[in-house]
């Protein structure tokens, strides 16, 4: 880590243009994709998989983690891992319930 | 510690050796910070994945009320955005003080953009009837369209997450505009860019929840 | 002269710093009067505004508990209303959830120590720190408006429908309060978590962190993730309030156990933000009075960030009768049952760190065994809450008060106090009446069991809690009870008096009077504005109760900037000067 501490990357102008366009192209592709018919499960996961692409790329060279200390990635990672933790648990109740909203 | 204070530059705290004990620990506080954000936001997703998987038709039925084209060209927007705040970044770090500028401006605008195409697009939602919470009262051919009966409460989390989506691009403008007010002032250079470097972060991390919000609620088929 | 950097460790020309008995100035002197006070960034200065900001709301939210023991004292009404009872009932666990468990020991403690233990000079980002210091006092405002507004009856909780309808006002002024709370803690773990990664004076690695500090890293964790969903949690709530957007209640189409799993989210992990930093206490209490090295330092630093991370997976077993599903049921008893493995680990650290110490039973030591004892029982009913068919019956009983008070009270309150008398000369350069300790400790144990136990039979018998009447056969216990909570109060107030009559007297405590090798203490008494004169240097682990004290001393022989980069090496071939 301390080695590290002294170079502070700089991007090229270039790397950030190359993203910057391909987050446009990957916009156009998801909007493109969402008309076409693609069945109910598949659709979501399509979509999803294209926004997570993005994600990557945004937190990857805009935010600069691929070149920062591994410590920073890792708190993005354990954020989303705590997330997806508290979804799925949610999800445990909320899918396998006999009455889907309780009346009173 | 007299003999410490003598090698610090100015803007290094007392309490930190050096610059780079500095922009390295407020990096981590704003990547710390970030977590709590993803996880605030992570609650809307939660709640809006809970009711997606309760009522599907519910999600496809009222997401034909939200404009693609306009969501689409605020993506496009947004993502803009990003891309100056990243090139401000780069500037700052090779001493351009007019690049800085220059960048810092572009992505007030690109944000201010963001909003008022977000204004017209709750506008046009609003003058139909199709409110949040006790506002709910859809015109009836609205209403004709949006026959599911908890077609309200999409448009509540549509209302909230977009909403405080919003409230963060506000935000991120006014500490844009300070950064800019600060990079007019010289303040930044080479050597000390950590306010632009961390709000960058956040701007980006605004971004990133806009790159998810628009899939899951402009694209459902 | 300079560092040498080999390919692994780093050498520093280190030196002795024998902290003086008897300083010309500390943090008090350097910066005086109201205003200093004020607007300081400093961390010992926060830290001690924090412990009476905590220690105000803690005297008013006992009192309620008096109040309300009072009125239990016979089945009827004995001097409040019914309606009262039930606003009463609910700031008391609101105000000692939000106010004075969540942030007592971070917070207060915390802040004044955890740098310190890390040879820094300060948190990573003081003005933040008192920003956090602020905020919470603002959160404080909007409850006390809640409060003349006429009150709330929710429950701490905050339940819907309970929340959603009925007197919405004050509700939204409460969760406003609870809400702007959350960005004190947040503000507060961002600070200790940035401090622990980056701030550490040369030597300090992992391996060598007090595990007071594990265990704040671990709670600072929790609120970093849990938090956030508390806020959004009570934004949609107040939300609801203000214009019915129909997520939570059932009224409008909503999901009230959709609320629950919100808010438990964060209220489950949130009693592992308030008992780890206790955990971490005890650990530093119980080396220093047994002069002996931890054992298990590592069980006992993993397991801290074990209960972290499980302790969020678990909080459904609040909700077993709430008609979540089966499936989720069966698996949130599975891990609650899990959460106790981390739990008992420490606890047999502890003890097995006792066996053939030479232990001194110094008032702070008091309260550790009082911990250990009345923290098994608490943990123990949990494992039976936790246990499904066990808890259909008990759920919502006082069997259910006794166990959270048993682990909040007897757990974290006892760690606070444990940690309060160990730390309290060096906080203040003053030494409190040992006799006096001893007897208020006693004192407490005594009232503490006499209140509770009790009420762990009443709720085996079906006594359901926040009930305002009860049938007669209940009669003695609920009386025993009572009794046993004035007793609770005569044994603080008498800490309260003599805590406040060491900072009168003129006496004044050594630097380290418990011979401790924690680097907190190889400052003076109380520490001076940037803690230590010096850079310290760490060689030793922090309980290494077997090297001698000079080597617990030592600091950079010459200021360079050489501290940045000794972070994660070890300090090697030191040499050794008298200063």
């Amino acid at each position: 880590m301390s080695a590290d501490n002294h170079t502070h990357h700089i991007a090229t102008a270039k790397q950030l243009w190359t993203v910057g366009i391909a987050l446009v192209i990957l916009t156009l592709l998801t909007v493109v994709v969402s008309n076409l018919p693609i069945p109910s499960p598949l659709d979501i996961i399509v979509a999803l998989s294209i926004a997570l692409v993005k994600a990557f790329l945004v937190a990857a060279f805009f935010m600069g983690l691929y070149w920062d200390v591994k410590f920073n990635s890792m708190l993005l990672i354990g954020a989303v891992v705590f997330f997806i933790l508290m979804v799925s648990v949610t999800l445990l109740d909320t899918l396998y319930r006999d009455d889907v909203v309780p009346s009173f | 510690m007299a003999n410490h204070s003598a090698t610090h530059p100015a803007h290094v705290q007392h309490h930190f050796v050096d610059s780079d004990q500095q922009f390295e620990s407020a990096k981590m506080g704003m990547w710390v910070f970030l977590v709590n954000e993803i996880l605030f936001f992570g609650g809307l997703f939660t709640a809006y994945i809970v009711f997606r998987a309760w009522y599907p038709d519910l999600f496809t039925q009222a997401a034909q009320e939200l404009n693609k084209l306009w969501g689409g060209v605020n993506t496009i927007v947004l993502i803009g955005s990003s891309l100056t705040v990243a090139m401000a970044i780069r500037s700052a770090q090779k001493n351009q003080k007019r690049g800085l500028e220059l960048n810092l401006l572009f992505t007030i605008i690109l944000a201010c953009v963001f909003l008022v195409i977000k204004y017209f697009e709750y506008e046009h939602k609003l003058h139909l009837g199709i409110a949040p919470g006790s506002f709910w009262n859809p015109t009836p051919e609205i209403l004709a369209e949006l026959s599911h009966p908890k077609a309200n409460i999409f448009f509540s989390i549509y209302y909230v997450m977009t909403g405080i989506h919003g409230l963060h691009v506000l935000v991120g403008i006014g500490l844009m505009i300070w950064l800019y007010i600060r990079a007019r002032k010289g303040h930044f250079s080479s050597e000390y860019y950590t306010p632009v470097e961390i709000t960058g972060l956040y701007w980006h991390l605004v971004d990133l929840i806009w790159i998810f919000l628009f899939p899951l609620l402009y694209l459902i088929e | 002269m300079e560092a040498v950097k080999t390919s692994e460790k780093t050498t520093l020309q280190v030196k002795r710093f024998k902290p003086s008995e008897n300083p010309t100035t500390n943090f008090f002197t350097e910066e005086r009067g109201l205003k200093a006070w004020l607007t300081t960034v400093d961390h010992k200065k926060i830290g001690l505004m924090y412990l009476g900001a905590v220690a105000f709301f803690f005297a008013l939210a006992g009192f309620l508990a008096i109040a309300l023991r009072t009125e239990l004292w016979t089945p009827a009404k004995t001097f409040i209303e019914a309606d009262t009872y039930n606003k009463l009932f609910t700031l008391h666990g609101a105000m000692m959830v939000f106010f004075v468990l969540v942030p007592s020991i971070p917070a207060a403690l915390g802040n004044f120590i955890l740098p310190m233990q890390l040879g820094a000079k300060d948190v990573a980002f003081p003005r933040l720190n008192l920003a956090s210091f602020y905020i919470y006092l603002i959160g404080a405002v909007f409850t006390f408006i809640a409060l003349f507004m006429g009150g709330f009856d929710t429950g701490w909780t905050f339940y819907t429908p309970y929340s959603s309808d009925g007197d919405s006002a004050t509700v939204i002024w409460v969760t406003l309060g609870v809400f702007i709370l959350g960005f004190s803690s947040i503000l507060t773990s961002t600070n200790f978590m940035t401090t622990i990664h980056k701030l550490r004076a040369p030597g300090i690695t992992w391996d060598k962190l007090p595990l007071n500090i594990w265990a704040l890293y671990a709670t600072s964790i929790i609120q970093i993730l849990a938090t956030p969903v508390l806020a959004i949690t009570i934004l949609l709530l107040s939300l609801e309030n203000i214009m019915d957007i129909g997520i939570f209640d059932p009224a409008k189409g909503g999901d009230p156990v959709l609320y629950q799993h919100f808010f438990w989210f964060y209220s489950h992990p949130a009693v592992y933000i308030m008992i780890v930093p206790g955990f971490g206490i005890i650990s530093e209490v119980i080396t220093t009075f047994s002069k002996k090295t931890i054992f298990g330092y590592w069980a006992i630093a993993l397991s801290s960030l074990a209960i972290a991370f499980i302790g969020f997976l678990v909080w459904g077993h609040h909700m077993f009768t709430s008609g979540q599903s089966p499936v989720a049921t069966t698996i949130f008893s599975f891990l609650t049952f899990l959460v106790g493995i981390p739990t008992g680990i420490k606890i047999f650290n502890w003890v097995a760190t006792l066996y053939k110490g030479s232990i001194d039973m110094k008032t702070p030591m008091l309260y550790v065994f009082i911990f250990l004892f009345l923290f098994s029982i608490g943990g123990f009913t949990g494992i039976m809450l936790g246990a499904l068919s066990v808890n259909i019956h008990l759920h919502d009983t006082y069997y259910v008060v006794a166990h959270f008070h048993y682990v909040m009270m007897g757990g974290t309150l006892m760690a606070l106090l444990a940690g309060l008398h160990y730390w309290w000369p060096k906080m203040t350069g003053k030494m409190y009446n040992e006799t006096l300790g001893k007897v208020a400790a006693t004192l407490i144990f005594i009232g503490f069991n006499m209140t509770f136990l009790p009420q762990f039979v009443m709720g085996a018998q079906g006594m359901p809690r926040r009930y305002y009447n009860y049938i007669d056969q209940f009669t003695p216990f609920h009386q025993t009870s009572t009794v046993g909570s004035y007793v609770l109060g005569v044994a603080f107030l008498i800490i309260l008096y003599y805590l406040v009559k060491s900072l009168m007297s003129d006496e004044k405590a050594p630097a380290n009077p418990w011979e401790s090798r924690g680097l907190e203490w190889q400052s003076t008494s109380p520490p001076d504005l940037h803690n230590f004169d010096h850079t310290p240097v760490v060689i030793n682990k922090p309980y290494d109760y077997h090297r001698p004290m000079e080597e617990f001393q030592l600091g950079l022989a010459v200021e360079h900037n050489g501290h940045g980069e000794a972070h994660d090496v070890d300090v090697k071939e030191t040499e050794q000067e008298n200063s």
